[in-house]
Parts: structure tokens; sequence; C-alpha cells
């Protein structure tokens, strides 16, 4: 509810000009300002800030149990998407076959042009409510009008389509992310510093939304980069250009912001090879391998979450949906699972699982149990 | 039986005149290199530091090393696309078997080696024996390679890759482990093809498959070795590939099977066989490798990247195409 409130108050402030944003607490604090060139700049904003304010009324959709809901996943493709999975099944199962009689499922191994086919096929099917994981917001808009032309309520799930015609969003407002990290580099660093940026893939709206809050801040301080490159969300890419990077301004770099932890992980090893010291490094996240070399190699690092598991969130929503309950537009994962917060190096300890593989995103809300049968557990010395 | 130059056997005239068009198809990847070399003393003098040097010369080893099983196999009017496949394979079975452990190693490599042949054999066994076009059967192979692993792993590829792998990561001046093993394989295979029957055969069989037929050498068995050893070849750099990231990363060596492709072209190597060579892929791979690291060097955006490699490719085949010494 805090951050309903901070986005509320960030509204109303927007009218006077400016606002000022504060998100994480504790030593993950980071303020930073919102003027209304960037909400005019960025149309990602211009979706988001109405919606925070909007509820749909869903009585159309109302239906008594039990449901049939479609999830038109990332699918196979990593292991942050191998958990999203898994979390999705055992909450069903959790729910009950009183609740949800059949969960049907499309896997579009991290492609859009999977999955707008595999949207359609799922739409034959006629399930009660679609949950989506956009692949591409342009690409997965229309199968996204379709769905709602054809009585189906959409609810994306950790990112966005192009179109307004869907019924909620579960997320994160990620344009305040790569804002965040921005900001908390240069009070780390000063604004003087000499800053990299490397950004997931582009084209990509999770990554390009990012990189535009995060150029936002670095604009309004007169930052000019260093450089900015994509490392495609790759540990290979992110080490082949940390490694260029480091022969280009060695001891110059004063700081880094990272669309993402598995690329961190690449500039880390580059570092290694190289026997430098690591600079600041913006853009962490509760992943348990960038958690283990973080504490191996003693960095300052600023980290966001973004759990898989706010899939169980998506699957509240298409059920209170289908119950006929008015529903936020948009719905931010923090407000339901208040530790996926901002953390920073002092906390690496209290977040690193010894027990999770190291491709485990937290945090987790299933059992250690049920980890253990997905090989997510590594073994007890 | 002896082995050319690789444009020696043009006749004729027509267009360009005749030496002139042998000097590009001959010498222009390399006239090509020396003027990206020119030209990075202006527009990136770093290129040229050490460290620059260390760090072109590792990643281009990567590329390398599958570049020759690339070669090879164009040189008998093959392609393989499945080496994409082949690195996540190795990777997952090295992570896998390990855990970790460095005593497991060689055992993970040589399983990893195994499979790699065998999908050597099957790319060969297909195009050979099925007659189906080495682009779709490779192409098939990688996506069989690929949905396999994410069987296996169920899209989490597990395990820890072993400390040992991390050697591949030292550098001695401009020397690495990856370097030594690129030109030490580029040696080997050299010396096959200049001075061996069967280098003899691998370009016989890509000049005039009916010609080498009627010779009395085996061609199914000459193809199907060279994509075996194409393969084996992309499971070496799928171990260098696991050491360098440190990782099972399910994206490891993606774009490197066309980057492969496109430096055996580059550097001179017909896309109908026969013709081309190893000190040529060497120029291509460089080409490729240069231009990448000038770019992040210059800080150019990634589409610009783009456009740029794909120009490189499409001039060194117009300006192949122009000479045209088959004529």
């Amino acid at each position: 509810m805090l951050r309903k409130l901070i986005f509320t108050l960030f509204i109303l402030s927007l009218l006077l000009g400016t606002s000022i944003v504060s998100i994480g607490q504790d030593g993950a604090m980071v303020e930073f300002e919102i003027t209304q060139e960037m909400v005019d700049a960025s149309p990602y904003l211009q979706s988001v800030i109405p919606r925070l304010d909007q509820e749909y009324d869903t009585s159309e959709f109302a239906k008594d149990p039990p449901y049939r809901i479609a999830l038109a996943a990332q699918g196979t493709s990593n292991a942050w998407s191998a958990l999203f999975d898994a979390h999705a099944y055992w909450y069903v199962e959790e729910l009950g076959e009183d609740l949800v009689s059949e969960f049907l499922y499309g896997d579009a191994q991290a492609s859009a042009d999977i999955q707008v086919p595999q949207v359609e096929d799922l739409l034959a099917q006629e399930p009660d409510a679609l949950i989506l994981v956009p692949m591409g917001a342009a690409a997965l808009s229309a199968p996204v009008e379709r769905a709602m032309m054809q009585g189906v309520p959409v609810v994306l799930c950790a990112s966005a389509v192009e179109t307004d015609n869907f019924v909620t969003e579960v997320g994160t407002n990620l344009y305040s992310i790569g804002a965040t990290l921005a900001q908390w580099l240069i009070d780390t660093v000063g604004a003087d510093g000499d800053f990299l940026m490397m950004t997931g893939i582009p084209g990509t709206s999770t990554s390009d939304i990012m990189e535009e809050g995060a150029l936002a801040v670095f604009d309004s301080y007169g930052i000019e980069l260093l450089d900015k490159q994509p490392g495609f969300w790759s540990p290979a890419e992110g080490k082949k250009i940390m490694e260029t990077w480091l022969a280009q301004h060695g001891d110059e770099i004063d700081g880094i912001w990272s669309g993402g932890a598995q690329m961190v992980q690449g500039m880390i090893s580059a570092y290694e090879d190289a026997e430098m010291e690591i600079p600041p490094i913006a853009g962490g996240e509760m992943q348990n391998g960038f958690l283990r070399s973080a504490i191996e190699h003693g960095f300052q690092f600023y980290a966001w979450m973004y759990p898989n598991a706010m899939i169980t969130i998506c699957i509240d929503a298409a059920i209170q949906i289908l119950q006929g309950e008015p529903i936020p537009r948009f719905i931010d994962f923090v407000d339901t699972m208040p530790e996926a917060r901002p953390f920073t190096d002092a906390e690496a300890e209290d977040y690193y699982r010894p027990r999770w593989s190291d491709d485990v995103h937290g945090p987790v809300t299933m059992s250690d149990e049920a980890l253990a049968e997905l090989g997510f557990l590594v073994e007890e010395e | 039986m002896s082995v050319a130059k690789p444009y020696e056997s043009a006749t004729s005239a027509g267009g360009w005149p005749l030496r002139l068009r042998l000097f590009v198809a001959n010498y222009g990847v390399y006239i090509a290199l020396l003027a990206l070399l020119l030209a990075a003393t202006v527009l990136t003098p770093r290129l040229y530091d050490v460290n620059t040097v260390a760090v072109v010369m590792r990643q281009a080893s990567q590329l390398g090393i599958v570049a020759i099983g690339q070669t090879l196999i164009l040189l008998v009017a093959g392609l393989d696309l499945s080496v994409g496949g082949i690195f996540l394979m190795t990777s997952i079975v090295v992570a896998d078997f390990t855990n970790g452990r460095d005593e497991l190693v060689i055992p993970a490599i040589l399983i990893a080696l195994a499979l790699g042949a065998l999908v050597g054999l099957g790319n060969g066994v297909l195009v050979t024996k099925r007659r189906v076009p080495p682009f779709v059967a490779t192409l098939g192979m990688l996506v069989l390679v690929k949905g396999a692993t994410q069987a296996y792993t169920k899209g989490v590829p597990g395990g820890f890759v072993p400390d040992i792998l991390g050697i591949v990561n030292q550098s001695w001046f401009v020397l690495s482990i990856p370097l030594l093993l690129w030109l030490g394989l580029n040696a080997v295979f050299i010396f096959v093809l200049r001075r061996t029957a069967y280098g003899r055969k691998v370009y016989a069989v890509g000049s005039n498959i009916e010609a080498a037929r009627l010779s009395g050498i085996s061609v199914d068995g000459i193809r199907i070795s060279v994509y075996i050893l194409g393969s084996c070849l992309a499971v070496a750099s799928g171990v260098v590939l696991t050491g360098y990231v440190g990782y099972v990363d399910r994206f490891i060596g993606t774009g490197l099977e066309l980057d492969s492709i496109a430096a055996a072209i580059v550097g001179g190597t017909a896309f109908v066989g026969g013709r081309g060579g190893l000190l040529g892929t060497i120029a291509g791979v460089l080409i490729i490798q240069i231009l990448s690291t000038m770019a992040v060097l210059m800080g150019l955006d990634i589409e610009v990247q783009f456009i740029i490699k794909g120009l490189v490719i499409l001039g060194a085949v117009t300006l192949y195409s122009l000479a045209n010494v088959e004529e």
C-alpha cells in the first residue's frame, strides 16, 4: 500500500510539474525526480500512470467456479521462466479443482513468433480467462484484442503490450526501476562519475523501458555515458563486452548500470580475469548465482527483484475477475509481496540461500520439497 | 592430384582482367584485413593495446575453432547449422556430468565429443545417404539437439562448471589457451588439407563430386567424415566457451554458427565447395572479430554493428562474384 500511496502522491505532484519518487527502504532507499518532460516523452509512463488509479468493472466476466484458465507463458527458456511455470502449477494445485478445474498452458520458448499462434490455439479452447506473459509488446497486441473481443478477460503478467484493451497488468513500474538503478549509481559514485550501461535484449519492452528510465535520470544530471551496449541478458555477451570495455576504459570506470543479473555475472568474470577491482554495479537481482559471486568478490551493488512467483498474483487476479470483483488496472507485485523490494550489498548475505542452485530467482513461495523435486536445491555437504 | 590455391584454376577473361580477378579472389581477404587494421590506427588506436589484442585474440579463437570445421564442411559443398546446438549440449554435459569436479573434466569432454560425433554422423548420413540438402539436414539436427537438451534439462541447465576450465581465461601477453588451441588446430588441419591424401580428396569431392566418385574416392565417406570433424570442433569450441563464461548459459554460442559460415565465406571459401582454405578463414575470423571489437570501442549502436557486419559479408560475396573466376 505504501507504494500505491507514493504513486498517488506522484500523480498529484505531477500537476505541479515534477515528482519525487522513493523506492526501497532502509539502506536501499533511493529517491529520484520524474519531471513532466519525462512523462511526456514516455508512452510507457503515459499508459501506466493513469491505470494506477483505475479499476476495471469485471461484472461482464462473472461466472461460477470451477474455472478454466489459460496461461500463455514465456516457457522453456531459462531458470526464471521454469520457476515461473513451477509456481503456476504449484499454485493451481493449491487452489484445488473446485476453483480451477483446468489449467491450459502454452510454451512460447521466449519467442513472440511462437506465442502469437499459440494464443490463438489457447483461445480456440475457450478458456474463461487468459493470463499472458507477452513476448513482444507490438506482436501480442492483436491477439490480446481478439481475446477481449471473444469475451475472454486478459491478465498481462510480467510485461506489457501496446494496446490498452485488457483487464489488468501485474508487474512493476519498469521505468522507475531503471531510473532507480541509475539514481543509486549517481548517489553512490557522484554525478561526475564515468558510467557504462549494459541493456538486455533491444526491442523487448522490459529492457527498453528500463533503459528509458535510466537514460532519463542520467540525462537529468547531464551525464554522458562512456558507452552503452546490449548484453542480451547473457553472461557470455556480458563478459565479451566487459572485456572490451576494460581494455578501453580500465580504471576510468566508476560505475556500471546493468539491465539484468545474468550480465553482471559475466562482468564479474571479466573483472576477475583482469584482476581489477569491481566498481559499484546497479542491476543485481535476487538470483542466487549473482549473490554468491557478489558475496565472494565483495563489491557495492544495488539489486531489484522481478519475482517469478508473481504468477500467483496473476492467477489470483484472473479468479478475481471471474468472480466479478472490480480489479485495479495495474497491480504492482510489491503491494502483495513486500519482500520483493530492492536491496543492496549490505543485505546480500540475508538474501543468499546456500541450498538453492545458482539459477534460482527469489523470492520463492514454494516449499523446499517442491524446489527439490524440480532440481533447484543443491545437495547439502 | 595437387591442392590449388583457392582460385588457381581460373582460365579465362571477361570483365575485369584475369590477373586482377585472380588477385582479388586469392588475396582480397588479406588486403581487407590489412585495410581494417590501418583504419583502426585512426578510428580506434586502442585496438593496438596489448590488453585489447589479447581480448580480440581470445574472442576470435572461440569463433575460429568452430570456423575450422565450418570451412571443412563448406569445402565439400556442405553447411552446418547444428553447431549452435552442439555448443549448448557441450556446456550442459560438462556442467552436469562434472558438477564442478575438476577430475571429471576429461571424461565429460570425451562424452561431449562422442555425442558431437554422433550429431555429425547424423548430419553426414542425412546429407549423403538420404540426399537431404545440408541446410535442411543440419537445421533439423539443430532443432533436434536443442529440443533434446531442453527435454533433459527441463529448460533449466544445472550443475557447475569446473574451476579448471577457467584456465581458458588466462592470458600471457597476448597468448591464451584458446588462441594456442586455435593456432594448433589450424596448423594440423592446414597440414591435413595441403599435405595428405585425405585433404586432396576433400577438395576433389567439393570441386566435382562425380569426377571424384569416378576416381574411386569414397565420396560419402569423405563428406560424412568432415561433418563429424566439424561437430567435434564445435564441441572443442563449446568447451572453451563454457570455461570462458563459467556458467551454463542457455544462449551460449548463439550466433556463432552463422558467424562461422560468414568467416569462411569472407575468407574466400566457396559456398559451392572445392575452393578456399583455412588461411583465408583465419583472416575472415579476424575481420569479423576486429570489426565487432572496433564497434564497441567506437560506441556504435548494436543496429549499426549488425549493418556493418552484413555489409562486410555482402561486400565480400559481391567482390568474389565480380572476380568471377569460374568463367
